[in-house]
């Protein structure tokens, strides 16, 4: 089971080195939609907390235990499976302060009905999708 | 003409806001024999591990449809060719994600399939060069002993020119009896649903409930759609009892598949209080949408 919201406070925190320096943070992501997705069919936009920018192409997306680039996603021939979450990973030295952070998130995806084709082709956009692309929860980091 | 006996049945998809929120797949089962709907949708996103299920999974799907005594009707699925940067799929690559599903479906008990193919604009015409692969993919529906379906999905009508144009001519050009019509009653649809008012989905030119009638043998499986049923089990949008009094007039003996889509679909997500809501709204409404059915069959 994960939380209604898109983006999740469960899983929330900062990340450790191998020398137990905080070096980022990362949070749960589950699309509010009704299907899964191949992830060769998504699209992710940058991720903004407190107005700090991470570019999309500095994440880290893990999935079932494996780490991928958004470049890798391109390619990658799996099902996300419906209401499994996707961990986002930012890089940032020193990590979020211990208190309330707004996290932002842009995730779209290529869908193949309901409207017209895709324009980005290239995969540069957020798909053709003709619901909310843009995702934003207030939430409170503890470590 | 005998009479028709529709089998009442229900779709997982009318539960999705809550499905894996506060709803686990055997509530799902355990709300639907609550109504006393005797077959059921899947879509394949609900099949974990799709499209590799575990056979611990595909165990317990057929423990909870022999709890339950619910009978498999119809598995939604898609047939897209745009899942990747550049060129779309080749035929025989959107052909080996067909086969697949057929492989599912057979495996799990549905003759009926939901195939949405890949449309161009708001009023689901499809990308050009459809039938190539569709045909391909035929022999493969007959070995796996399932019938692919277009929805028919507001805003298109039955009597957007495609239907007849596209659909219709392919299935009398072949003799298929492997691809049909799933025909969505919102097509009937006459006013916006209350809450749903932004919705414009053709209103002022619907389907007429007798349009129906030519397309019964090309049917197998209807999406019952509902968008706002009242406390005395009316649905407000959709001329329920004149498109079952055609389908039942007729003799049509598929399956009626309550497919709910109602305005918290969209809102459910914004708020606790909204959250909170979806989770009394949607099983009520499609209980109270079996219950006109029922009403309306006598069964």
């Amino acid at each position: 089971m994960v939380e209604y919201h898109s983006i999740q406070q469960r899983g929330f925190h900062n990340t450790y080195d191998e020398a137990g320096n905080i070096n980022g943070f990362e949070f749960r992501f589950v699309p509010i939609y009704y299907k899964g997705y191949w992830f060769t069919q998504c699209r992710f936009g940058n991720v903004v907390v407190d107005g700090e920018v991470f570019d999309r192409d500095g994440l880290i997306f893990e999935y079932d235990g494996l780490e991928y680039s958004r470049e890798e996603l391109f390619d990658l021939n799996r099902y996300w499976q419906f209401r499994e979450p996707l961990i986002i990973k930012a890089r940032k030295p020193g990590g979020l302060s211990i208190g309330y952070h707004e996290v932002a998130l842009q995730f779209g995806w290529v869908m193949n009905y309901n409207g017209g084709p895709e324009l980005e082709a290239d995969g540069s956009g957020l798909g053709n999708t003709i619901f909310p692309t843009d995702h934003k929860r207030r939430m409170l980091l503890c470590r | 003409m005998e009479k028709g006996h529709p089998q009442r049945g229900i779709s997982v998809y009318s539960y999705e806001v809550l499905l894996g929120k506060t709803m686990t797949l055997e509530d799902c089962f355990l709300e639907m024999y609550d109504t006393g709907a005797t077959c059921f949708e899947l879509l394949t996103s609900y099949i974990e591990n799709y499209p590799n299920p575990t056979t611990k999974w595909v165990d317990n799907y057929w423990r909870l449809c022999e709890k339950y005594n619910l009978r498999p009707a119809e598995l939604g699925h898609w047939c897209e060719n745009h899942l990747h940067r550049g060129p779309a799929l080749s035929d025989d690559e959107i052909v080996e994600q067909l086969k697949q599903d057929f492989r599912l479906a057979n495996l799990l008990g549905f003759r009926s399939l939901r195939t949405k193919i890949t449309c161009v604009n708001d009023l689901c015409d499809p990308e050009p060069g459809w039938q190539r692969y569709i045909e391909k993919a035929l022999p493969w529906a007959e070995k796996y002993d399932v019938r692919m379906q277009n929805e028919v999905h507001g805003p298109t009508t039955l009597h957007t020119p495609h239907i007849r144009d596209e659909y219709l001519d392919f299935i009398r050009r072949t003799g298929t009896q492997h691809f049909g019509f799933n025909i969505d009653f919102g097509t009937f649809q006459t006013k916006a649903a209350k809450g749903l008012e932004w919705m414009d989905m053709g209103f002022d030119d619907p389907t007429l409930p007798e349009e129906i009638v030519e397309f019964l043998p090309y049917s197998w499986t209807c999406h019952a759609k509902f968008t706002n049923m009242t406390e005395d089990f009316e649905e407000t949008t959709i001329p329920y009892r004149e498109v079952i009094k055609q389908i039942v007039d007729h003799g049509w003996n598929g399956n009626l598949i309550s497919e709910y889509e109602g305005p918290i679909r969209f809102t459910a997500e914004s708020s606790p209080e909204s959250f909170g809501r979806a989770m009394d709204e949607i099983p009520e409404q499609i209980r109270r949408h079996q219950i006109m059915m029922r009403n309306l069959l006598g069964y």
